[in-house]
């Protein structure tokens, strides 16, 4: 294994992945730093430049992305108060308050070092257990991958915040867009409904880009012309220099705190499609209920800090775990990687890391680089990023939106992808004004052909249907999905009680 | 019974799924094979049936809260995506150089109403800058094939 890394980072090294890793963490931390635009967004973007690039070389930019962005999302949480990413929205409350208690530097770079810190604490994690746990996965029979994927469907719509049900019905509406075309084991025509390009199926990839970079864009449009209010000018002469043995120190001396948020950033990684911004709160959650002295959580104090960043750049490592291991995108940037992969003719999956050592490996160290790259973009950088900040949304907008077309008209160069990105993206806005959350629909769309073969092969093999449940590792899975929407339920009740309890009780005075 | 967007949204997904699950009952079973086309088809649309009912009815019961509503551009959002159709329509027709250039102008100009001359030179300048520098990136150094005019012939 040591071997095998130790090669990987010496490929990794040549100047053709070097350069697009670094790019990738470049645009990764501008990206993150750009309040409004999201890892995800940024990950899209740089998806066509990757066609026309070997796949470690692609697969190198989008690692860099990955990593850059979760650090570059720092930036403006410390310096502004605004979030440049979901997953930085924690780091703001002790960030924000340490910056303008005169600290800006320290608060920077303790989010720097911290990201930093977990982000190789994360990839231990990565380069340790992805090749056992795909071992594991090998010996998967249908049945067994069936009841996988059913369990990360229900674990995914039973974590989204709003409602158990539209997190379910959300999922399930993603499995529906598999069924439209074809049927992937006979390849027999079905609800095709007249239209002769869906006698193909719905490619994955332009149904992602559109739900994704729309909903996005379209949500900060709406807040355009009115009364939204304008980013704040910088105070470009404030020093931001500071000692960086003294902060790295500071992290240092707590080591229990730095390393439960980088297991919780891992846990939430490794769980399919939650992403970044679940880690970074239930990190802060936890340091704050750990502290012995919560009361000073949003004061401006380095735990809270430590403790978002760490564990969103961990949870990158935990992502990646998933989608090499099981072939299951762990987020919704991963899930583009997988687009990616499958571009280049790539399977993911167990037999990934085995028929793919060579990539697989340069994947680890790509990750393990892009640490220190980031820190080579942001020695010198990290005034300038304040600077991007300021960019105007009226001239980014349009420049994504043409990039998301060149990536659905390159995939196969006809005009039909850019009309699924088109319907994607009013259906993806549609799903964000209705409140349906776009994490379990995703995950649908990219496992529901899987969850069809697998049902079928499972059924093909042995029609007793009850294999599913008698046969241990599938009827553990199946018993877990059932648990997960179970909890999910008891918990959004719980929360329901709560809130109609605090109504009440405010109504009382 | 009054419904909320919940409930909306609910509605359109049971609506959907039953019309798809009604296509599927056209679908013939192959007869080399045990299960056919509509099985799984017939499982996820009648699942998603169920939960859309489930929320349609969990919403019809819910007490209702009061609304926050704060005010949004739709207009601006209708003619972000009208702007953003007229460009997916014209690309196989004005190619992808000039399409790019005129769609990039007109959102641009759309979310930010230019102001004066400089602006408006602005504007032309992102506009001719992107259709250019990402046709060179991906023709030339990328080798990705971008959308040919049948009007303009490139």
């Amino acid at each position: 294994m040591f071997e095998l890394l130790g090669a990987g980072i010496v490929n990794i090294l040549q100047l053709k992945y070097l350069a697009p890793l670094f790019i990738g963490t470049l645009i990764g931390v501008v990206g993150g730093a750009l309040p409004g635009i999201t890892i995800t967004m940024t990950v899209i973007v740089v998806l066509p430049f990757t066609f026309g690039l070997e796949p470690l070389q692609g697969l190198a930019a989008m690692i860099g992305v990955y990593v850059g962005g979760e650090t570059g999302g720092l930036i403006t949480s410390c310096l502004l108060g605004i979030p440049g990413k979901p997953s930085a929205v924690a780091t703001t409350f002790d960030g924000y308050p340490m910056a303008k208690n005169g600290e800006p530097g320290r608060a920077l770079w303790l989010g720097i070092w911290a990201s930093i810190f977990g982000g190789l604490l994360g990839a231990v994690f990565l380069v340790a257990t992805t090749g056992p746990l795909a071992t594991v996965a090998l010996a998967f029979g249908p049945w067994e991958y069936f009841s996988l994927f059913v369990l990360a469907l229900s674990m995914v719509a039973g974590l989204v915040e709003s409602s158990l049900a539209k997190g379910l019905v959300s999922g399930a509406i993603g499995c529906v867009v598999t069924v439209l075309g074809n049927d992937p084991v006979l390849g027999q025509e079905r609800l095709t409904l007249g239209i002769p390009f869906l006698a193909g199926g719905i490619p994955f990839l332009p149904v992602l880009i559109g739900v994704f970079a729309f909903a996005q864009i379209m949500s900060e449009v709406e807040r355009m012309g009115g009364t939204a209010k304008a980013i704040e000018a910088v105070d470009r002469g404030v020093s931001l220099a500071v000692s960086h043995l003294k902060v790295m120190g500071e992290i240092l001396s707590r080591p229990f705190l730095l390393l439960w948020s980088t297991f919780i950033g891992l846990v939430i990684g490794v769980l399919p499609a939650i992403g970044g911004s679940a880690a970074n709160m239930l990190a802060y959650d936890q340091a704050k209920k750990f502290s012995s002295r919560p009361e000073k959580f949003g004061s401006g104090i380095p735990e809270g800090i430590i403790a978002s960043e760490s564990s969103n750049n961990a949870n990158v490592a935990g992502s990646l775990v998933t989608i090499m291991a099981f072939g299951i995108p762990g987020d919704a940037v991963t899930a583009v990687m997988l687009g990616a992969l499958t571009i280049h003719g790539i399977q993911s999956g167990p037999l990934f890391i085995l028929q793919n050592a060579t990539l697989a490996y340069g994947m680890f160290a790509a990750y393990i680089l892009a640490h220190g790259l980031v820190l080579l973009v942001l020695l010198p950088g990290v005034r300038w990023m304040l600077r991007i900040v300021t960019i105007p949304k009226a001239a980014l907008f349009p420049v994504v939106v043409v990039l998301c077309v060149i990536g659905a008209y390159a995939l196969n160069n006809t005009m039909d992808n850019v009309y699924v990105l088109l319907v994607f993206g009013l259906f993806g806005y549609g799903m964000v004004k209705f409140g349906f959350p776009l994490a379990p629909f995703i995950l649908g769309v990219i496992l529901g052909d899987q969850i069809e073969i697998n049902l079928v092969r499972a059924i093909m093999t042995d029609s007793n249907p009850w294999l599913f449940i008698t046969r241990p590792i599938s009827g553990g899975l199946l018993a877990a999905s059932v648990i997960s929407v179970v909890a999910a339920l008891w918990q959004h009740r719980r929360a329901q009680r709560r809130a109609t309890g605090a109504a009440q009780d405010d109504a009382d005075f | 019974m009054k419904l909320s967007r919940d409930g909306w949204g609910g509605l359109v997904a049971l609506i959907g799924s039953l019309l798809l699950f009604w296509g599927t009952l056209g679908l013939k079973d192959n007869p080399l094979v045990p299960i056919g086309p509509g099985f799984y088809p017939r499982i996820v649309l009648g699942i998603t049936a169920v939960l859309s009912l489930w929320l349609v009815l969990a919403d019809a019961l819910a007490e209702k809260q009061p609304a926050r509503s704060e005010p949004l551009n739709y207009p601006l959002v209708a003619l972000t995506f009208a702007v953003f159709g007229l460009y997916v329509v014209a690309l196989p027709y004005l190619g992808f150089r000039i399409a790019t250039g005129l769609y990039v102008a007109a959102t641009s100009a759309l979310l930010a109403p230019p102001s004066g001359a400089k602006s408006w030179a602005g504007v032309v300048l992102l506009a001719v800058l992107t259709a250019f520098a990402t046709h060179l990136v991906f023709e030339r150094y990328l080798l990705v094939l971008l959308p040919r005019g049948t009007w303009t012939g490139f």
